[in-house]
């Protein structure tokens, strides 16, 4: 009985459509962590997979482009206007910790890598591609221990060990 | 200001008069010689003035702040009668086709949008027309230019900054200033405008007739540049001396500068009426002023109804004299038509056009003063004056219009309930935040919110009592070995001796104790006496180490008391604290500014969102539940008097001492707003956080859309079915069990009789989780 409460309590919640922080009303915020099933079923994880249907697609689009051309400012407004269109998207906050380590604001970045993490859909490496972001931007910071731990978690992640 | 100055230089002439019986030849060529002399300095110190002025205070525009642009996409939360409200706000008119920009038509659910366009750091958006359909409380589709489905409206100027003084300007450059208005303005100012040189004697011909014929002063004859030297440097008297300084200085102004540049100036700088304290200067802030709408969008009738204004700004004030206005205004469309600037059918149909002014008070412009001051204090934390004197900057803002005017009207409406018409001087403060991006969506500061003055919201420093107990909870989760929301703490009286103080025995609000309780209810119904306990166990300095985590940046005195909230905060610094609660853990800056743009709509400087994760996520999670129940059943149930309790939502109520202060702090998913209740001189207001703060947080949280709170525990966190001792895992159904979010290190081995039926079951579960997390 309890087993089946938990499984209920965790069970994944299919992800919210679009609304972001103009909301949709009462709906669940969907955060997509580890599934609790015996069976792990791992999800995809790219800007398609993640942002399904989102008008915030056409915001990362126009997002690589700008970075293409090297223009980081406009980059960063088009994913910032993505993000409050779908915060609890792991993708947005990928990219948008990517762009920072680009800029060269790494304490940023590793705040931003780590709240991808946080809502990051079951997906060893996709995960482990978000620790190795984690442990860049903290050797840029000097900060050489946390960068091994994040590395480690990575490797874990890999190995299929965490 | 400058323009009250320099009328001594001339004074020193009247000595003359006495010096009358004594002239001879040499004495009137010495009176000459030094005459002269005074006239080249005057003239020197008068085209110094000229040029100073004019290039200094011209071209020196204030920073212009603007809210955060309208997205629209499909899936947006948005219900109709709030489009529509921002629409009226932006002052589209409503058309047939919406063929111009800054107009919109609408039919049932489907809107067309003629949007204005922009400039941005990402490039802005075009002026495009929008297909929008609205269903369900949302944008159900829309259709942009090139097939697009995504588009901004742009965005709305709320006010400006003058790092000098706080005149102000819409400022609008010659070749954007609609030429009707400028035929119309020669052709009732300066018909010769062109051809004199600062001083036109035929007008000036004209002018004595016309006082000649109705026998006293009606004109003045003043040219263009006359009329603007007496805006710039002069006060608005008619004397002689005036006349006699302003004639070499419009000479002056003339020889310098183009006639392009003076009209532009002219038509900019002029004087167009009153707004309480702030003079209205320039015909783009008289467009936005009377008609809400800028310059360029004004209609003949409306235009020159601001060209009649000039004759004189208070006679002819279109909303307190609207006939004399009227007729005024027609007037000028009817020279504008002897100057061939209209045809007859124009000046037919336009004349029957009413005033159409818009009701003072009602424009965006101006009227968030708590909110441009935050935009104020932000720019010059992180901008020398240098920066800030840059001409005519573009500052884009976190306002979301539609949360301030819901926030505003929240404390307006429930303070009128509870003090109506102010007798008993209680006032209000709050705050509402996008907690994910740090965004501060709307700042109050006032129930008459558009008053300027003491900016409670930043400024009112004021004991935050119960909203410091989600931290002295959070202290103690963050040793999940040894607490959870299961363990019992007694709510009995205590006594901490002080050093060089009676000792401190707090009470609770009903003056009982209620004995053993757990944590989780400890929170929920505000216990004192338990919280303290609980707090002087977990240790003050652990307590205070929380609070600086959660981003308290003033001094903790490691007193018992700041246990119970005497710790005083400004609301702001109460939306930083409890952002971190609201993101799980993550800490971002509060940020009003995103952007900051030169006038030419080049990025000068970003706020990009920044975030650092400073609190595990497991007891944040922890708390946050509790922190719900403080809605659903606890001290901030009046909440769900508003609010239907599917949106799931979490906060906690704060009363300061003898009913001083009422607090509601509490977020959703995509809002945190924190609200304050109280008086400027601290006396008792006779406000708790319950009856004072809630109903104001209630009301606003409702009239936003709102996402709520993830109610799926992270990976870490499992709902356990606990008995009531706090120390044994138990079951379902079982008497007296509680189910509570737990962290694996707080879940006992052990379960009772009744919850060890399906015990190996579980304690299988709890070896996999454990596995699975570690």
């Amino acid at each position: 009985m309890l087993l089946a409460a938990m499984l209920a309590g965790c069970a994944t919640t299919p992800t919210t459509g679009t609304g972001g922080d103009y909301g949709t009303s009462a709906s669940s915020s969907s955060s997509r962590s580890s599934p609790p099933s015996g069976e792990p079923r791992q999800q995809p994880v790219d800007a398609r997979a993640d942002l399904q249907g989102s008008p915030a697609l056409a915001l990362l689009d126009r997002a690589e482009g700008a970075r293409n051309q090297g223009n980081m400012s406009a980059a960063g407004r088009y994913l910032e206007r993505a993000l409050s269109m779908e915060p609890d998207s792991s993708w947005v906050y990928r990219q948008l910790a990517r762009l920072r380590l680009e800029e060269g604001d790494a304490h940023s970045a590793e705040g931003l890598a780590l709240r991808a993490l946080r809502l990051a859909p079951y997906n060893p490496g996709y995960q482990a591609e978000l620790w190795d972001l984690v442990a860049t931007a903290r050797e840029r910071q000097g900060d050489k221990e946390g960068a091994r731990e994040a590395r480690e978690r990575a490797q874990e992640l890999r190995r299929g060990t965490a | 200001m400058a323009k009250k100055a320099k009328r001594a230089a001339p004074r020193r002439r009247k000595k003359k008069a006495s010096a009358r019986r004594w002239i001879s030849g040499r004495f009137l060529a010495k009176v000459l010689a030094v005459g002269l002399v005074a006239m080249a300095a005057g003239l020197i110190y008068l085209d110094a003035l000229v040029q100073e002025r004019f290039d200094s205070h011209v071209w020196q525009l204030p920073a212009r702040v603007y809210a955060r642009p309208v997205e629209l996409y499909p899936g947006r939360v948005l219900s109709r009668a709030d489009m529509l409200k921002m629409l009226e706000l932006m002052r589209y008119r409503q058309a047939p086709g919406a063929p111009t920009p800054g107009s919109y038509s609408v039919n049932g659910n489907r809107l067309i949008i003629h949007t204005r366009g922009f400039r941005d750091s990402d490039g802005g958006e075009p002026s495009q027309r929008l297909n929008l359909r609205l269903g369900g409380g949302e944008i159900a589709s829309l259709q942009a230019g090139q097939g697009g489905s995504l588009a901004r409206l742009e965005p709305m100027q709320i006010g400006s900054i003058h790092p000098g003084h706080s005149e102000d300007r819409v400022y609008v450059p010659l070749d954007r200033v609609p030429p009707l208005m400028v035929k119309m303005l020669l052709a009732t100012e300066d018909q010769d405008f062109y051809e004199h040189h600062g001083v036109s004697l035929r007008g000036l011909a004209r002018a004595m007739l016309a006082n000649i014929k109705a026998g006293r002063l009606v004109q003045g004859g003043s040219t263009l540049t006359q009329q603007l030297v007496k805006n710039f440097w002069l006060t608005q008297d008619r004397t002689l001396l005036r006349k006699l300084v302003e004639l070499p200085m419009a000479v002056l102004l003339e020889l310098h500068y183009s006639k392009e540049q003076i009209l532009e100036a002219y038509i900019n700088e002029v004087y167009l009426g009153q707004d309480g304290s702030r003079s209205i200067h320039g015909m783009g802030l008289g467009a936005q002023f009377y008609f809400g709408r800028p310059l360029e969008e004004l209609e003949p009738h409306q235009l020159a109804t601001l060209v009649g204004l000039l004759k004189g700004p208070s006679w002819y004030d279109p909303r307190r004299r609207p006939e004399r206005s009227l007729k005024r205004r027609n007037t000028v469309l009817q020279v504008a038509r002897q100057q061939g600037a209209l045809s007859e059918e124009e000046l037919h149909r336009f004349s029957k056009r009413g005033l159409e002014v818009v009701p003072r008070g009602e424009s965006p412009l101006y009227a968030f003063p708590a909110f441009i001051d935050l935009v104020r204090r932000q720019l010059a934390r992180d901008y020398p004056p240098e920066v800030l004197g840059v001409d005519g900057l573009r500052i884009h803002s976190t306002l979301d219009v539609l949360a301030q005017l819901a926030a505003e009207k929240a404390l307006r409406d429930h303070l009128e309930n509870k003090d109506p018409g102010g007798k008993n001087h209680l006032n209000g403060a709050v705050v509402v935040v996008a907690p994910t991006q740090g965004d501060v969506l709307a700042v109050v500061s006032n129930r008459r919110s558009r008053e300027h003055g003491f900016n409670r919201a930043l400024d009112a420093v004021r004991p935050i009592g119960s909203l410091v107990k989600p931290a002295v909870v959070l202290a103690a989760l963050e040793q999940p070995e040894k607490y959870s929301l299961a363990t019992i703490v007694n709510d009995e009286p205590l006594s901490v001796p002080l050093r060089n103080n009676e000792p401190w025995q707090p009470k609770n609000f009903d003056n009982k104790s209620l004995g053993p309780m757990p944590i989780h209810d400890v929170l929920v119904r505000s216990r004192n006496q338990a919280l303290a306990r609980l707090g002087m166990e977990v240790g003050l300095s652990k307590v205070a180490e929380t609070l600086k985590t959660l981003g308290v940046q003033r001094d903790i005195p490691l007193y018992p008391s700041i246990l119970l909230g005497s710790l005083g905060l400004t609301p702001f610094e109460v939306a930083m604290m409890y952002q971190p609660l609201a993101t799980g853990g993550f800490s971002t800056p509060l940020r009003s500014i995103t952007d900051v743009l030169d006038k030419d709509g080049q990025p000068i400087a970003r706020y990009p969102i920044t975030t650092e994760e400073v609190l595990p996520q497991e007891p944040v999670f922890v708390l946050q539940q509790a922190m719900q129940d403080v809605v659903d059943q606890g001290t901030g149930r009046g909440v769900r008097a508003k609010l239907p309790a599917s949106v799931k939502v979490a906060g906690k109520t704060g009363t300061s001492d003898n009913f001083r202060d009422a607090w509601f702090a509490g977020f959703s998913a995509n809002h945190l707003a924190v609200v304050w209740v109280g008086r400027d001189d601290n006396s008792p207001a006779g406000v708790s956080g319950s009856s004072g703060a809630v109903p104001v947080w209630a009301q606003l949280m409702a009239s936003l859309p709102q996402r709520s709170l993830s109610q799926k525990p992270p990976a870490g966190v499992e709902w356990v079915w606990m008995d009531p001792s706090g120390t044994l895992v138990s079951g379902e159904g079982c008497d007296g069990a509680h189910r509570y979010p737990m962290l694996p290190a707080s879940i006992p081995e052990e379960a009772d009789r009744c919850g060890s039926r399906d015990g190996d079951k579980k304690k299988g579960v709890l070896q996999w989780f454990k596995g699975w997390f570690d």
